[in-house]
């Protein structure tokens, strides 16, 4: 029988977010076990004090890049790790911090929240300089992303699991309401109710309809989305057409700040 | 250009005559309703027997306040699914009592083909030792209250899965369920006329007409025929003439409910061919949300994705069938990467010349049955009425024809 010759060394690392995704990883209860026993986890940030490691199989990455501190640290995990897997919206669009740079000019925004000159001296030395939120994938090489505000267990272990037994998991993009459809939910748009389900990426087995909330984009946008079209829908259900692209940047980040400006 | 034009001008011919004949059908129809009534359900054409369970089919009556005796009956015989009603929609779930049944529904979100073929089902489990097959327990399922356009759904399911190659897990379910219909009247959503679809032959067990103060059964199997013969008690064989013509009363009364139609559906096959590279397709491709939507809900669309699941041990998993719809991106992706139809328009070309035009080719019948959930469920109002519409008024450039 197929067998690996060793544990895949697995590290988690964590930049700018609420660390959301690597708590998910910690409440798989169920899993938890099989989690530490299956791969060499050397570096998981939020589960680990003492932490050193020269070279993972796999790079977990949690959070945007905020600092040019973390931009350092993350070129460096690139260098030392063979896969790099973005974890969660932050890391693979920018999550909620780069809604504001739609907005204003970064300059303007900091001098907004730190005050007149806008500079951070104290913490500097400690978190590095900021620079604006990006996704990862903005600076290095990303091999695979997994979504999510936080990550579902049921989109992470398949994914996960594929990797650390050196398979190759399959792309397969698909909207909320696939899965909203598979559990028989009344649609929002039809009684002209507000959903972001038709845009963002699926794998959340839809939970917020499932309990008659309304999709908001937490997986960020999906890959086959036409949101020329789902604006015209916004709007026809009441929303004005500045509305309904702030809904739709509330998680989506890079991608849909391009595909809204049409450079997709 | 030149050999368009004629093939155009050739159908609108077709169009014409057809326009005598229908007349005839319809007079078919009605005198064939008046005759044949007691054999079976609908009669459309002169009946066709199906050898293959050769039964005399009978028809009996039963009161509707012993429909709820019925219902204790029948669930000793296995787990009971029904219509139940649910935050403004309709789902077949199970049924504890009967109560909890709501038949005056028009649609449910997913039809009985969650029963066949559900969104998501195990096929093979493995772990150290091998693998196995997974296979449903043999428990009968019931399901209550199919109305006519499902029943041609699971047909329609029954020709793709019970063919020459047959699917073991389908065929394994298909022989555990019981399939009683239940007659219901239409909304502006369906569009069963124009498919031919607003009523059935075969394909279920028991087939239940509402009337006003008793029930019509038809029995459409052996194991419908078996459960009438069990329940003969609340089953009557004496129909008088007044209850036929209170039946075909109701059955002209619901044929003229019907409020929309797809325009010349016989030439749809013809009429998607001639548009083939239409611009019609090009302005739905810009439309569409690429939701997965409409073939999610369709009660004939079946094509499912395989995946394989690992456990986080690694040790063991499974493998998966879920749901798939035509309309998603990597839906035509092939190994290396190549996808063939990247683009919403072509994705949405496919979906609607694979249920009206090549299904046809193949079966002789369009593999849309008229329920109308993709009319109902689509957010922004691309289904089989709005697309035929657009086509046949792209091809009817001489509108005095077409009228």
């Amino acid at each position: 029988m197929w067998q690996r010759e060793k544990k895949p060394v697995v590290g988690v690392f964590g930049f700018s977010g609420c660390a959301g995704d690597q708590l998910a990883i910690l409440h798989m209860e169920d899993e938890l076990v099989d989690f530490f026993t299956s791969a060499d986890i050397k570096f998981f940030h939020m589960a680990q004090s003492h932490q050193e490691v020269d070279h993972v199989d796999i790079a977990l990455v949690e959070g945007s890049i905020n600092t040019d501190k973390q931009l350092a640290e993350l070129k460096k995990i690139r260098e030392k790790a063979d896969i790099v897997v973005a974890l969660g919206t932050c890391a693979t669009h920018g999550g909620i911090q780069y809604l504001g740079d739609n907005e204003k000019e970064f300059k303007e925004r900091m001098l907004l929240v730190y005050g007149k000159d806008g500079k951070i001296p104290e913490f500097s030395e400690l978190v590095g300089n900021p620079i604006p939120a990006e996704p990862i994938h903005k600076f290095i090489e990303v091999d695979y992303s997994i979504p999510g505000c936080p990550i579902a267990k049921e989109n992470f272990i398949p994914i996960y699991t594929k990797l650390i037994s050196g398979l190759k998991p399959t792309k397969y993009p698909y909207p909320v309401c696939v899965e909203c459809k598979f559990q028989e939910n009344d649609c929002f748009l039809l009684h002209g109710k507000f959903c972001l389900g038709p845009v963002t990426a699926g794998g959340c087995d839809a939970c917020c309809p499932n309990f008659g909330v309304p999709c908001v984009g937490c997986f960020g946008a999906y890959e086959g989305a036409n949101f020329e079209s789902m604006i015209e829908k916004l709007v026809e259900i009441g929303l004005t057409e500045e509305d309904a692209k702030r809904k739709l940047m509330m998680f989506g980040g890079k991608a849909t700040e391009l595909a809204l400006k049409g450079e997709k | 250009m030149c050999q368009k034009f004629t093939q155009i001008s050739t159908f609108l011919k077709i169009l014409q005559i057809s326009k005598i004949l229908e007349l005839n059908s319809k007079l078919l129809y009605c005198i064939s309703l008046k005759f044949s009534i007691f054999r079976r359900y609908p009669y459309r054409l002169p009946y066709k027997y199906n050898f293959k369970n050769s039964l005399d089919m009978k028809t009996y009556k039963m009161s509707k306040d012993r429909f709820p005796e019925f219902i204790e009956k029948i669930k000793t015989k296995g787990q009971l699914y029904g219509p139940v009603k649910g935050n403004g929609k309709y789902s077949f779930e199970e049924i504890e009592k009967f109560e909890d049944l709501d038949f005056d529904y028009q649609r449910t979100v997913i039809g009985p083909k969650k029963f066949l073929t559900p969104p998501r089902y195990q096929t093979l489990r493995y772990d150290k030792s091998g693998q196995t097959d997974v296979f449903v327990s043999d428990e009968t399922q019931i399901v209550i209250g199919v109305h006519p356009c499902d029943i041609h759904g699971i047909k329609i399911l029954d020709r793709l899965f019970l063919g020459n190659i047959k699917d073991p897990y389908y065929e394994k379910r298909r022989n555990n369920l019981i399939i009683i219909g239940h007659s219901c009247l239409p909304d502006e959503n369906c569009i069963c006329q124009s498919t031919g679809t607003d009523m059935v032959e075969d394909g279920f067990d028991l087939f239940f007409t509402e009337l006003a103060d008793h029930y019509l059964v038809w029995v459409g199997s052996d194991k419908g025929l078996s459960i009438a013969i069990e329940n003969e008690d609340i089953l009557t064989e004496e129909i008088s003439e007044e209850e036929i013509q209170e039946y075909v009363r109701w059955q002209q009364k619901r044929s003229e409910m019907f409020k929309s139609e797809i325009p010349s559906f016989k030439y749809l096959a013809d009429i998607i061919h001639l548009n083939y590279d239409s611009k019609v397709w090009d302005q739905f491709g810009e439309k569409c949300l690429s939701c997965g939507t409409c073939s999610l809900v369709c009660p004939t669309c079946n094509c499912f994705n395989v995946e394989d699941r690992i456990s986080m041990n690694t040790e063991d998993g499974f493998r998966e069938r879920i749901l798939d719809s035509c309309t998603l991106p990597c839906y035509s992706m092939v190994a290396g990467g190549h996808d063939f139809r990247p683009d919403r328009t072509s994705r949405l070309k496919l979906y609607y010349t694979h249920k009206l035009k090549e299904y046809i080719g193949r079966w002789g019948q369009p593999s849309c049955v008229g329920c109308g959930r993709c009319v109902t469920y689509c957010p922004v109002d691309i289904n089989v009425i709005t697309v035929s519409k657009a086509l046949y008024e792209e091809v009817c450039e001489n509108q005095e024809v077409c009228e």
